[in-house]
């Protein structure tokens, strides 16, 4: 497995685990903007930890810039992850026009946020698998 | 994921160029082993620059690295 899908791997399933966070959080409303932000700097240190492990393991691979295969497969990825991002902010809209409370549209966008990073680098993973 | 109509010798020029491995491979042409890999298992198409920097390497014509089959292609646009 290359340092790159590694990379994608480790932050998909962080990215998963923060959405599940995300989502079990929901309720608590604007009193849980530090449960949110408790979250968000437990993700960044946790993918910065693992990503230095990763490319401790493989140096000469972490240094090697992107390749064209490597760069395709991020902007395909990245235009799937785009579609979703799309669909969720509509979703957003739709969820603060039901509700009427500004705090369940930005929850539902930042949960958006989140499944479209997801669907991004879960796509990327299944390119990498694939080859191409 | 259908078959892509290009075939190659990469794996046979390695071999004839003293096992040269996809590493030393890809280091000399400016990709990943990955990418050599996937190039060699028929999975990429690579851009005719990095197909031409393959074909540097082996110091052979880029016909005798990659050849294109015609039969394999449904997607050949039809002559006028």
């Amino acid at each position: 497995m290359s340092f790159r899908e590694k990379c994608a791997w480790v932050s998909f399933v962080l990215v998963v685990m923060v959405l599940v966070g995300v989502a079990a959080g929901g309720h608590l409303g604007i009193a849980g903007f530090h449960y949110f932000l408790t979250l968000l700097i437990g993700f960044a240190l946790l993918q910065g930890v693992l990503r230095l492990i990763i490319a401790w393991q493989a140096p000469k691979d972490a240094r090697t810039p992107k390749d064209e295969r490597e760069q395709l497969i991020d902007l395909k990825a990245a235009r799937i992850g785009f579609y979703a991002l799309v669909g969720g902010v509509l979703l957003s809209m739709l969820a603060v026009h039901l509700h009427g409370n500004p705090w369940s549209g930005l929850h539902t966008m930042v949960l958006f946020v989140l499944v479209a990073w997801a669907i991004k680098l879960g796509a990327e993973i299944v390119y990498y698998r694939r080859g191409r | 994921m259908p078959p892509l109509p290009i075939t190659n010798t990469i794996r046979k020029l390695r071999f004839e160029h003293g096992e040269m491995t996809q590493q030393d491979l890809a280091e000399r042409v400016g990709v990943t082993r990955q990418t050599i890999n996937a190039i060699e298992l028929g999975k990429y198409s690579p851009s005719l620059e990095v197909a031409f920097r393959i074909a540097a390497v082996f110091g052979v014509r880029l016909e005798e690295v990659f050849s294109y089959d015609v039969g394999a292609s449904s997607s050949m646009p039809s002559e006028r």
